[in-house]
């Protein structure tokens, strides 16, 4: 396991990864004791339910303190602090039981919550599950029915104002919310989020269908399904997207608050900008293919032999902003464009609308995402049609001389 | 008088209506209140997408959905006169992917849900709650599951033609270890006897001195006389074709041919609710499908001495689940074995906008036979069907014509009802779609 935390740190904290959020010694100063306060208040408050000490679950587990360290030193990497916040963060972790968390699930698949079953690091299932408060979850608790209404109602009276309120699914808003109703009183979606939403400290939206409508929302959208920023006003609001979310992510947005308690830096659709600073395709593994105009042309071809580039047979990651190419997938041993198939933009809004799977993005008619003026994300329009246009221009040079013959694909 | 039921912990929410009489179930209805459409939006769509879009039905059986849909597109193929042929190395990591996933449903669906509401109906202090045990063995089953297929949940690296993946020999070795600990896992934590050993047990006698979370999962049920309730039609259906499963109608102990084309579906009855479930029916007729049936047709020595005993109660249910669990785990060690890395991974097809044609996908999901059926024009969409074994397990059908879910629950209190229902392992975002 240790080999595994040292990849990590180093995958996170390697330059090629990092967007550049220097905000210069001064604010971090400020910030580095505005934390050191926040911590030392926390610990002076109860843990919530009695729950589990980490400290004792990583002695349980034979988890040395140098690796948990060492993971500590990951995380302050992904999420973009200067390393001095280590021990600063492995505190945060360890006051996990201090924040509750109430998770609803609405039109979906469930797949986030199996990611999180699913999640990294140092025996992570024990900090997310044992350690994290998680005071509601219809999925994973033993309660149902009115007993599971009856927990909670009791959840948020408790916490009122506390609670971090996760939300996996999109809302279906078509027949006044008929799409989807929950519990014995047939509440539509809509109402429970906004009821449960109401006393929340802030409203974290994990998945695509959560933050931008997802698959639900797909054309013809037949349940008229939105995504929760288009419901909720006048809370802190936290997108984490992708198909499913990266567990990496809510861990880290958890610790983020409990180390700050504030929301981490946000782009302009309300993307954490740790994880979604940077694009698929910056830290790609085959990026070097695409760079030399080397393709798969076809699956199955000699190129899907040689792993070269995947941005021919749809791979949309030159414009997805994601994590996955560093973080990973179960636990970091693989990603889609790891076994060959192209991103298919997972984590952008509408993205199975516009990023359609085997259509390269130049014949898919995408449109630069629109709508507020986060930097990245608009300047990656241009950045985007020079690299590609560099790329496929060295490529057909390589078919022509490999007398190889063009073919525009199916689309 | 009828009660509503809301359960949840099933993936989205049932509601159950119950009609007692004399404090026993006369009869159940069942309303899934969700929907998401997910056939429509696949209209009008390249057939590809449907690899990325099927997946996204479910979050714990999407694979089982992306080989629906790529043996759909590869029959629509056949269909219009082009053969796709694959090699034994991408049919054997599709079989492996596959297998993998309903591991991981079967360990989760073990201390996730069993052992809680186990433990609830019979307030038993002897088995302790452990879903952090079902979560790590599924974690590494779906470990293995990413080496080949990138990611668990929501993969999508099957293509007409084969897999996209090539994998080398040390992704193979690392697949072999983590294997290896899984099935070492749970050997220690839930059989307390080897895999080989207990596939071998023939009767319950085999098990008698066995002291682990199987023992006691086995004692609660017998305590609970859950070997006498529970008992559906007596009529099972198994309908993929793979190497760990046989297609078979079983009625009683009779094996009988099956042929998918006679799977049709009805809309639920529901008198008290809106419900967006069909029911799947087999010549107009109820089967029970999942494990119990996939080991009823493959004739396991230890499920049939259950059955002849007990029937197709709630407790044989329950065992073939976890029989099943350990069956998959020693074929997954055989496929592995046999996995020959030298063959090519994909078998380049002609584009998709050359077919016009129907398709037909089957493959055994973790709950039962999952069915795809395509219509594609020029490689695009015409119109998408999808039937998902929950659909016959827990459809809602009449009083005259109860489902097996259904049939199960008479005549019980309604705590012992709701407990027989989750041994269906019920999954409501699959039903609804
Ligand atoms: S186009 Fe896709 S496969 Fe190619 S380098 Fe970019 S992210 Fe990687
Ligand atoms: S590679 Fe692309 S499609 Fe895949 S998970 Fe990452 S963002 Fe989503």
């Amino acid at each position: 396991m240790a080999d595994r935390i040292e990849g990590v740190k180093k995958l996170f904290t390697s330059k090629s990864a990092r967007v550049e959020t220097n905000k210069g010694d001064a604010y971090y100063e400020k910030l580095f004791e505005k934390c050191q306060a926040r911590i030392e208040e926390l610990k002076t408050q109860q843990p919530i339910n009695n729950r589990l000490d980490i400290t004792d679950v990583l002695e349980m587990q034979g988890i040395e303190r140098r690796d948990f360290l060492k993971w500590a030193s990951a995380v302050t990497g992904m999420l973009m602090l200067p390393a001095s916040f280590t021990p600063l963060v492995a505190d945060a972790a360890l006051l996990m039981n201090r924040a509750p968390v109430i998770w609803l699930e609405l039109s979906d698949c469930a797949g986030n919550s199996e990611a999180l079953l699913r999640s990294d690091g140092p025996q992570i299932d024990e900090i997310v599950l044992d350690i994290i408060s998680l005071e509601f979850h219809e999925t994973l608790q033993a309660a149902s029915g009115h007993q599971a209404e009856k927990q909670l109602e009791d959840a948020m009276e408790t916490f009122k104002d506390k609670y971090l309120l996760f939300v996996e699914g999109a809302v279906p808003l078509g027949m006044n919310g008929q799409f989807g109703t929950i519990g014995a009183s047939g509440e539509t979606m809509h109402d429970h989020l906004l009821r449960v939403a109401k006393h929340a400290a802030a409203v974290v939206a994990v998945g695509s269908c959560a933050t931008f409508g997802g698959v639900p929302a797909a054309a013809p959208n037949p349940t008229g399904a939105v995504g929760v920023m288009d419901v909720i006003q006048g809370k802190p609001l936290i997108n984490i997207p992708a198909c499913p979310a990266n567990p990496a992510n809510m861990v880290g947005v958890i610790l983020h608050y409990i180390l700050t308690g504030q929301v981490p830096e946000l782009d302009s659709l309300l993307r954490p900008k740790f994880a979604f600073g940077y694009r698929i395709h910056d830290n790609c593994e085959r990026r070097a293919h695409f760079d030399a105009g080397e393709y798969v042309e076809e699956w199955g071809d000699e190129g899907a032999k040689n792993n070269f580039c995947l941005y021919k047979v749809g791979c949309k990651g030159p414009m997805t902003f994601n994590n996955c190419s560093i973080v990973r997938y179960n636990e970091g041993v693989n990603w889609p464009v790891g076994v060959g198939r192209g991103c298919i933009g997972c984590s952008e809004p509408d993205f199975w609308d516009k990023y359609a799977y085997e259509r390269p993005m130049a014949d898919a008619k995408i449109k630069a995402p629109t709508g507020g003026v986060e930097k990245t994300v608009d300047e990656f329009g241009l950045g985007l049609l020079t690299a590609a246009g560099i790329g496929i221009g060295i490529h057909a040079v390589a078919s022509a001389v490999a007398g190889k013959k063009e073919d525009g694909g199916e689309a | 008088m009828i009660t509503k039921t809301i359960l949840e912990q099933i993936e989205g929410e049932a509601s159950l209506y119950f009609d007692m009489k004399d404090n026993l179930v006369d009869f159940v209805t069942i309303a899934f209140p969700h929907f998401r459409g997910m056939e429509k939006m696949l209209e009008g769509k390249n057939a590809m997408d449907a690899l990325v879009i099927t997946p996204r039905v479910c979050g714990i059986c999407g694979h089982s959905h992306v080989l629906a849909s790529v043996r759909a597109i590869e029959d629509a193929y056949k269909n219009s006169g082009f053969t796709v042929n694959i090699t034994q190395k991408a049919s054997k990591v599709r079989e492996l992917t596959l297998v993998l996933e309903l591991i991981q449903n079967h360990l989760k669906w073990i201390y996730l849900v069993l052992v809680p509401h186990l433990k609830e109906l019979c307030g038993s202090k002897e088995l302790l709650n452990t879903p952090l045990k079902g979560a790590y063995g599924a974690s590494l089953a779906t470990k293995i599951l990413a080496i080949f297929a990138g990611q668990w949940p929501h993969s999508s690296y099957m293509v007409p033609g084969g897999i996209t993946s090539d994998f080398t020999y040390v992704d193979l070795t690392k697949a072999k270890s983590h294997l290896q600990k899984l099935t070492e896992y749970f050997e220690t934590e839930t059989l307390g006897v080897s895999v080989e050993e207990f596939l071998s047990f023939e009767s319950c006698k085999d098990f008698a001195s066995l002291e682990s979370d199987f023992a006691k999962i086995e004692h609660l049920l017998i305590d609970l006389g859950m070997q006498k309730k529970g008992h559906a039609k007596d009529a099972f259906l198994s309908l993929g074709t793979h190497e760990f499963s046989h297609a078979a109608k079983v009625k009683g102990t009779k094996l009988f041919k099956v042929v998918s084309k006679y799977i049709d579906t009805q809309d639920a009855y529901a008198p008290d609710e809106k419900s967006y479930a069909k029911n799947a029916l087999y010549k107009k007729q109820f089967y029970e499908t999942g494990p119990l049936a996939r080991c009823m047709a493959k004739e396991f020595k230890l499920i049939k001495n259950m059955h002849r005993r007990f029937k197709d109660s709630a407790y044989t249910r329950v065992m073939a689940r976890i029989y099943e669990t350990a069956h998959l785990l020693a074929f997954c060690k055989k496929l592995l074995d046999e996995i020959d890395i030298s063959e090519v991974s994909c078998i380049e097809t002609i584009a998709l906008k050359n077919i016009s044609g129907i398709g037909e996908g089957v493959v055994e999901a973790p709950r039962g036979p999952l069915i795809h059926r395509v219509q594609i024009k020029e490689g695009i969409i015409k119109s998408y069907k999808i039937i998902t074994p929950t659909q016959y397990n827990i459809a809602s059908g009449t009083k005259e014509n109860p489902s097996p879910a259904q049939q199960a629950m008479l005549h019980c209190s309604q705590a012992d009802a709701k407990f027989i229902f989750r041994t269906f392992d019920v999954c409501s975002v699959c039903t609804t779609h």
